[in-house]
C-alpha cells in the first residue's frame, strides 16, 4: 500500500533533518501536553468535587439568617434571628426533616504550645457527625452530657491538626482557643481542597461556642437533614411555616431567612471549576494552533527545498495525488509524533512532579491522537498542495 | 508507428514576450529506432525532449504517442505515460540522493502501484542488467557519477517501457565512463528497445542509425 511508503519516506525525511524536526515536533508536543494537563487536572477535581458531594448526600438543606433574594427588595441584614429553638423546633414538628443540626460559627486563633493558626470555630451539635457524614478518623465527636455541660472539648479539622501538631496525634491534647483552654477529643479527616477550605475549621459544643466563646445566643446556621430527597418542597413548606411563626414575621414581609439545598452549592463549584477548567484549555489549544503552525512552516520549506525531488519524482510517473499524499502523511506524521511525545510528557511530567498518581484518562488520549492528525493534516495541507502543482520542468532545473 | 509528431508549434510566454522555440515540427519514428536528435544550444532540443517525454504539451499541432493523441490526455494520464511507456534519462542523473540505488528503480514501479516483493525482484533484476547487483544497497550519493547513471538506466528500464529518452546521458561523465553508458544504449537498441538520444557530441550521434538536426527550432536535417 501506499500509504506505507509514505509513511516510511516521512519517517526517512525526518531524520534527514534532526534538529529541525525536534524543534518542529516541540511545539506539537507542548501544545498537547499542555491541554492533556489541563484537561487531567479538571477532571481530578471534579472527581474530588463529586466525591465530596457523595458524602454529604443530596438532601440536605441550609438554613441561613439574612434577606430573601429571590422574593423582592433586601430589607436590612437581620442575622440575629435564627435560634436553637428554630432548631430543635424544625426537627420535632416537620413530618419531612429527620435531623436539624444548629451551628454557630465564629473566628478565633487556636494556639499549641508556640504555635498559632487562626482559622474558623464552628459551634454545633453531636448530631452533624451523622447529618454530614464526617466522622473522626481519631478520637470522637462530643457527647449530648458534653453540649449540657458546656464542655470544653474540641475536634480538630485537618489543616489546623496540621498547623499545630505537624504529624503526632493530639488527642488529650490541651489547646488554647480565643485564650480559653480546651481539650482535643477528635480529629477529623481532609476533605481535599475547595475553596471553603473545610479543612480548616475547629468544632466545639453548640453551647460552649454561643455562652463561652462569643457571648451570643443565636445561630449562624441551620442543617436540616431531609427524609429523603423527594421531600424538598415540603421541608421547604414545613421551614417556612416554622420559621416565619417563630419569628412573627407578619404577611407582608419577605422571609429573614435563606434556604439552599447542600449539593446545589457544590454543584455551583462545580460548574464554576468546568468553566475555569475550559476557558484554560482553550488557551491551551492556542498553543496547540501556534504547534499546528510550525508544522505548517516547516512544511513550506520542505516543499521548497525538495523542490527537484518532487520534479523528479513526477517525471517518472507520480501523479499530483502522489506529490500531495507524500507532503500529506509527512506533516501528519509530525505531528502524531508529537502527539505521542506530549502525551508522555504529559503523563510523566503528573506522576513525577505532581504526584497525582496514573490517573489517564484514555478517551482524551484518543482526543489527542485525533486532534494531532488534525492538525498535522490542516497544517500541512496548503504545503502539498503547493507540492502537487509544480511545473515538473522547472522543478526539475531547480537548484 | 512508435511516435508521429505533426506540425508541432511551442511558443513560451513570458509576460509579454512571446518565444517561439519550435516551429512547425513533424517527424515519426518507429518501434526499434536508435535515434539521435542533434543541434546548438537554442536550437529547441530540450523543447523537444520535453514535449516527447510528455512533460510539456505543444502549443499547435499533433503529437501521438502509441497511437494516443498527448494533447487530448489530462494530467494523470500523461503521468501514466511517463510512468508506464517512457523511460527518462538525464544529463544530471537526478537520482532521489538519500535512498538506495535499490529504491530509486524501484520509484517508478510503487507509482504503478506494483506491490513490495514482486517490486523489489523486479528491481533487483534490472539493477543486475546494468551490472550493479552489488552496489544496490548504497545510497545514490555514494555512488561514482557512472554508477548513478546506470542506475538511472535501471529506473529508465524498470516499467519496460517503450521508449528511452536520454538528454546528453554522458554530459556529466569523463569519456572513458561516457563509452560504458553508450555500450550500455547499444545493447538496449539491440535487445529491442526504441531509443531517443539528445547529444552535441558527434561520435556518439554516429553511433545511432538516425540524425535528426535541429537549428532555430526546425528540423534541418533527418537521416
Amino acid at each position: 500500500m501506499i500509504i506505507l511508503e509514505n509513511i516510511q519516506m516521512a519517517l526517512q525525511s525526518l531524520k534527514t533533518n534532526p534538529l529541525r524536526s525536534v524543534l518542529t515536533l516541540t511545539g506539537i508536543a507542548v501544545g498537547i501536553g499542555a491541554v492533556l494537563y489541563v484537561v487531567i487536572l479538571g477532571e481530578i477535581t471534579q472527581q474530588r468535587i463529586n466525591e465530596r458531594l457523595e458524602s454529604l448526600g443530596s438532601n440536605v438543606l441550609l438554613i441561613r439568617p439574612g434577606y430573601s433574594r429571590i422574593r423582592g427588595v433586601r430589607t436590612a441584614a437581620r442575622v440575629i434571628n435564627l435560634k436553637l429553638d428554630d432548631a430543635k423546633e424544625i426537627k420535632t414538628a416537620s413530618d419531612v426533616i429527620t435531623f436539624a443540626v444548629p451551628r454557630y460559627t465564629g473566628q478565633g486563633v487556636a494556639e499549641f504550645k508556640d504555635q498559632n493558626w487562626s482559622t474558623r470555630i464552628t459551634g454545633t451539635t453531636p448530631e452533624y457527625e451523622t447529618v454530614n457524614n464526617d466522622h473522626p478518623i481519631e478520637g470522637r465527636f462530643f457527647s449530648e452530657d458534653e453540649l449540657n455541660s458546656k464542655a470544653r472539648v474540641c475536634l480538630l479539622g485537618a489543616t489546623v491538626h496540621e498547623e499545630l501538631f505537624g504529624n503526632l496525634s493530639p488527642i488529650g491534647e490541651s489547646i488554647l482557643i480565643n485564650s480559653k483552654r480546651f481539650t482535643v477529643i477528635g480529629l477529623l479527616g481532609s476533605k481535599g481542597e475547595s475553596w471553603h477550605n473545610p479543612d480548616n475549621q475547629v468544632f466545639i459544643p453548640l453551647t460552649t461556642a454561643q455562652e463561652r466563646l462569643y457571648g451570643v445566643d443565636y445561630l449562624t446556621s441551620i442543617l436540616a437533614q431531609m427524609r429523603s430527597a423527594d421531600d424538598y418542597d415540603e421541608s421547604l413548606f414545613d421551614i417556612e411555616t416554622i420559621l416565619r411563626r417563630n419569628h412573627r414575621l407578619r404577611s407582608d414581609e419577605v422571609n429573614d431567612f435563606r434556604v439552599r439545598r447542600q449539593d446545589l452549592y457544590l454543584s455551583t463549584v462545580r460548574e464554576t471549576n468546568l468553566e475555569i477548567a475550559n476557558f484554560i484549555i482553550i488557551i491551551a489549544l492556542v498553543s496547540l494552533i501556534v504547534g499546528g503552525i510550525g508544522v505548517a512552516n516547516v512544511m513550506l520549506v520542505t516543499v521548497t527545498e525538495r523542490t527537484r525531488e518532487i520534479g523528479i519524482r513526477r517525471a517518472i510517473g507520480a501523479k499530483k495525488f502522489h506529490i500531495l499524499t507524500q507532503f500529506l502523511v509527512e506533516a501528519v506524521i509530525l505531528g502524531i509524533i508529537g502527539g505521542i511525545l506530549g502525551i508522555v510528557g504529559c503523563l510523566g511530567f503528573n506522576y513525577f512532579f505532581t504526584g497525582n498518581g496514573l490517573s489517564i484518562p484514555l478517551n482524551w488520549v484518543g482526543y489527542s491522537f485525533i486532534i494531532c492528525s488534525g492538525i498535522g493534516s490542516i497544517a500541512g495541507l496548503y504545503p502539498a498542495i503547493q507540492a502537487a502543482n509544480k511545473n515538473v520542468i522547472d522543478a526539475l532545473r531547480y537548484e | 508507428m512508435l511516435i508521429e509528431m505533426n506540425n508541432v508549434f511551442k511558443t513560451y510566454v513570458l509576460g509579454e514576450v512571446k518565444v517561439p522555440a519550435l516551429h512547425a515540427i513533424s517527424l515519426n519514428i518507429e518501434d526499434n529506432e536508435y535515434v539521435a536528435i542533434m543541434g546548438p544550444s537554442g536550437s529547441g532540443k530540450s523543447t523537444l525532449m520535453n514535449i516527447m517525454g510528455c512533460l510539456d504539451t505543444p502549443t499547435t499541432g499533433t503529437y501521438y504517442i502509441g497511437r494516443k493523441n498527448v494533447g487530448s490526455l489530462n494530467d494523470n494520464q500523461l503521468s501514466d505515460i511517463r510512468n508506464t511507456k517512457i523511460g527518462f534519462v538525464f544529463q544530471t542523473f537526478n537520482l532521489l540522493p538519500r535512498s538506495t540505488a535499490l529504491h530509486n528503480v524501484e520509484l517508478p514501479l510503487i507509482y504503478s502501484g506494483m506491490p513490495s516483493f514482486k517490486r523489489k525482484q523486479l528491481a533487483m533484476d534490472v539493477l543486475e542488467r546494468v551490472g550493479l547487483k552489488d552496489r544496490m544497497m548504497h545510497k545514490s550519493n555514494e555512488l561514482s557519477g557512472g554508477e548513478r547513471q546506470r542506475v538511472a538506466i535501471a529506473r529508465a528500464l524498470a516499467n519496460k517501457p517503450s521508449l528511452i529518452l536520454a538528454d546528453e546521458p554522458t554530459g556529466n561523465l569523463d569519456s572513458k565512463t561516457g563509452e560504458e553508458i553508450i555500450d550500455i544504449m547499444q545493447r538496449l537498441y539491440e535487445q529491442g528497445n526504441t531509443i531517443i538520444l539528445v547529444t552535441h557530441e558527434e561520435y556518439i550521434a554516429k553511433q545511432t542509425n538516425r540524425i535528426i538536426r535541429l537549428r532555430d527550432g526546425i528540423i534541418e536535417s533527418d537521416a
